[in-house]
């Protein structure tokens, strides 16, 4: 797998690109800013780009704003965005568009590389990942009337799983169930919610976060 | 003017009525007897009631302005015009004193000089301006080379086109009967020249002035251009039948027009100084209208009317800042004159108060403005420097706020590249000590590094946290909404958010909003409430953020709150369970 990785703090992104080498993917070019970014996506043509958020001039969402760029120019190049904010809005505006080969993981995550790991291979295989703890802090969030107070216990953890970006054989891997099962936990979901049934696992991701967050 | 000079002029003034009356009965029995055929007026009755009416209406006019107008020249030029007007009269007295009729023609050029004068120093009494400076010196110094000339060099006995005096000339040294004749000549153009540039002046500042300053001028101007007329039109008869015959139709047309043009003159110049009078009395009066508590700028309101000057500015002076106000306390340029407009500065007890920027057809404002007045002007004088004070103090409260919100986002910002960098090259450090151990099987080590590892993950998430309550980057990068609903995600207590308002606002207004929200959220949390309802509608010019509860009574007055509200200009309304800002917001 060939990775750009793109963080302004040369500190981390050398711990970053010496993590990933352990790990065994292949860090491709490394760049400080957006622009750099840009220009080493078009001239290597990863297979995911590794993008912390906060990057020059105004250190607030260049990277978020990068990510997109790269998305609609470079449909195949997958982007894992590292974040400092534990903000779903910023993980929704990453999906709004380009549903697929998106990520949104917090940055402290960037340490345990096996989860980055997994991260940039779902990605490259078109899934889309939003963190754990976005989805957490969603699900958990205090309702005056919880409309999540219909699903079963297990139904809560497979739509945990959805709004991270699982998809249904990847949930099944993690619940030690069929695929089968898990379909059927879907449907039912869906149905309690009233969401409407989507066929397109990436579209679903956002129709379930942006259920959490009404 | 020293007093007793001032008495003196007051005196030669009030003298200048008699001696004008005695000078015009003079003139009429002159004409009605030995000068019947070498006058215009001793042509037929008509004329002598035109001449004495024409001369003495010049005197009276003269009188009323300098009486009302103690500064200016104006009303002397006029009356000195006026006697002279009689002149030419005297100079026809056949068979009389050749003393008398010497010093007719002496002094009977002048009167075209005056008047001249008198027009264009119109009407504060100075002249402005280079070009009109150099016009009326030169006119006064023409007429004086001319008079001295003829007075010295001609003798009218040789005088082929001689009327009027064909005898007398009691300065005559020698006798030069051409050059006599060209000065004649040279004057005669020349003052026709200087007549048509009296109009072209006069007609360059009626288009210049505006509004009042173009009224004041015209019952001048428009006489002015008839006598320019008559002067051109007489000079032009004089080129074609160089022997003068008041029996002409052409000598006598002109002779009616000038008589006329000076008529309209003394009419236009009282009628003038009426005006003003009336003006004057009503600046005097404008207190009495104003009432006990008058708003900001009404004195400036009322004192523009009474003088008929919608452009009348005052600007106020404050001694302490050393700048000029308006009447509200904003900050203007000082008034500087301009052409049509005159500045005039009002000083209280000694001490400058105000100045007002005005048409300059009104000179004499600063008396006008009577003690009334300037005690009205030096307390709005004061009421404009509170105001002032008070935007002064607007200002730096919104200063503070801003500069409180800045720090707020330094802060989250370092914490984000400093303390947080670090936090994260320790856990990556760790984790590489962690593996280190695991690869020489020190499982005491490790575990000791695996628990060190999660501290630091811990302390990363409290920094995380701690940095979002001082300033969330969602709110800076995408605005209220975004952050508000991150809020709702994150509060103690169940919170639905009703309406929010689309776009962006100011920084400090969106910051403001934000702020009071969490307060309230947390207030709303510490008296038990089971819900909390959020709403921000943008009203107008207002954002309107509403943040109501289930809570029990609330029992403080949220004081901080009510300040960044105030700060901002805005209104905090606080109810037991409901609390509601108005923001202005442009």
């Amino acid at each position: 797998m060939r990775v750009v990785v793109a963080d302004d703090v040369l500190l981390t992104r050398q711990g970053i690109v010496r993590l990933l080498r352990d790990a065994g993917i292949e860090v491709v070019a490394e760049a400080e800013d957006a622009q750099g970014l840009l220009h080493q996506v078009r001239l290597a043509r990863p297979d995911v780009a590794l993008v912390d958020i906060r990057m020059p001039p105004t250190h607030t969402d260049e990277g978020l704003v990068a990510a997109q760029t790269i998305r609609a120019q470079h449909p195949q190049v997958g982007v894992l965005v590292l974040s400092q904010y534990v903000e779903p809005s910023y993980a929704m505006r990453l999906l709004q568009d380009q549903p697929e080969r998106v990520g949104y993981l917090l940055k402290e995550r960037v340490f345990d590389i096996a989860t980055v790991v997994d991260a940039l291979r779902r990605i490259v295989d078109g899934e889309t990942v939003i963190d754990p703890t976005i989805v957490s802090r969603l699900v958990g969030r205090r309702r005056r009337q919880d409309p999540l107070a219909v699903l079963s216990e297990r139904e809560r953890e497979v739509l945990g799983l959805i709004a991270e970006g699982l998809s249904n054989r990847a949930i099944a891997a993690r619940l030690y169930v069929t695929e089968r099962t898990v379909e059927a936990h879907v449907t039912q979901i869906f149905q309690k919610l009233r969401l409407p049934e989507s066929p397109d696992q990436h579209r679903r991701v956002l129709a379930v976060l942006a259920f959490l967050r009404a | 003017m020293t007093p007793t000079l001032l008495q003196r002029v007051n005196l030669a003034r009030l003298a200048a009525g008699p001696v004008a009356l005695a000078v015009a009965l003079g003139a009429l029995a002159v004409a009605q007897g030995p000068g019947r055929f070498t006058t215009y007026a001793g042509r037929s009755a008509l004329a002598a009631t035109l001449t004495i009416t024409a001369g003495l209406a010049l005197v009276l006019a003269g009188l009323v302005t300098s009486l009302n107008r103690p500064a200016g020249q104006i009303g002397d030029l006029a009356v000195l015009a006026g006697l002279i007007w009689f002149a030419p009269v005297w100079v026809g007295w056949d068979k009389g004193p050749p003393l008398v009729r010497s010093l007719g023609m002496l002094t009977a050029g002048f009167a075209f000089p005056l008047l001249l004068h008198l027009v264009l120093a119109y009407p504060s009494g100075r002249l402005h301006g280079a070009v009109t400076r150099a016009l009326v010196f030169m006119v006064y110094l023409e007429a004086v080379l001319a008079a001295v000339g003829l007075a010295l060099f001609r003798k009218p006995f040789f005088d082929p086109n001689c009327w009027a005096n064909c005898s007398d000339n009691d300065f005559l040294v020698r006798s030069l009967p051409q050059l006599a004749r060209a000065i004649e000549v040279a004057d005669r153009w020349f003052t026709a020249a200087a007549a048509a540039a009296l109009v072209a002046l006069c007609a360059w500042r009626l288009l210049r002035d505006s509004g009042p300053a173009r009224r004041t001028l015209l019952p001048v101007a428009l006489p002015t251009f008839l006598l320019a007329g008559a002067i051109i039109g007489h000079t032009a008869a004089l080129q074609r039948t160089p022997l003068e015959d008041p029996a002409q139709p052409a000598f006598q047309t002109m002779f009616v027009v000038a008589c006329v043009a000076v008529m309209l003159l003394a009419a236009g110049l009282v009628w003038v100084t009426v005006r003003m009078r009336v003006q004057r009395r009503a600046v005097a009066r404008i207190t009495a209208s104003l009432g006990q508590a008058p708003p900001p700028g009404s004195l400036q309101a009322a004192l523009a009317q009474a003088v008929g000057d919608p452009e009348l500015r005052i600007s106020y002076w404050l001694p302490n800042s050393e700048h000029y106000v308006d009447a509200e306390g904003r900050p203007v340029a000082e008034s500087t004159a301009a052409p049509g407009r005159a500045v005039t500065t009002l000083i209280r007890d000694g001490r400058r108060i105000a100045v007002v920027s005005h048409t300059a057809a009104l000179p004499d404002l600063e008396h006008a403005i009577g003690a009334a007045v300037r005690l009205a002007l030096e307390n709005e004088r004061l009421q404009a420097e509170a105001l002032a004070q008070l935007d002064q103090l607007r200002a730096s409260r919104v200063r503070i706020v801003e500069t409180g919100d800045a720090e707020r986002r330094r802060l989250e910002r370092d914490l984000h590249d400093g303390a947080q960098q670090r936090l994260l090259a320790l856990s990556y450090d760790l984790r590489l000590a962690r593996a280190q151990a695991q690869a020489d099987d020190d499982r005491q080590t490790g575990s000791l590094l695996s628990e060190a590892t999660g501290q630091a993950q811990a302390a990363l998430r409290e920094l995380r946290e701690l940095a979002h309550g001082i300033y969330p980057a969602v709110l800076a990068e995408a605005g209220l909404g975004p952050a508000l609903a991150t809020l709702a995600d994150m509060a103690p207590l169940p919170v639905e958010i009703l309406a929010e308002a689309e776009g962006r606002y100011p920084t400090t207004v969106e910051t403001c909003a934000y702020r009071l929200v969490t307060e309230a959220l947390d207030d709303a949390a510490g008296r038990d409430a089971s819900h909390g309802t959020v709403s921000v509608a943008r009203d107008g010019g207002r954002l309107v953020v509403t943040v109501q509860d289930d809570g029990s009574d609330r029992t403080g007055a949220m004081v901080q709150l009510a300040d960044w509200v105030g700060a901002l200009e805005g209104r905090l309304t606080v109810e037991p369970t409901r609390l509601q800002a108005e923001l202005p917001c442009g």
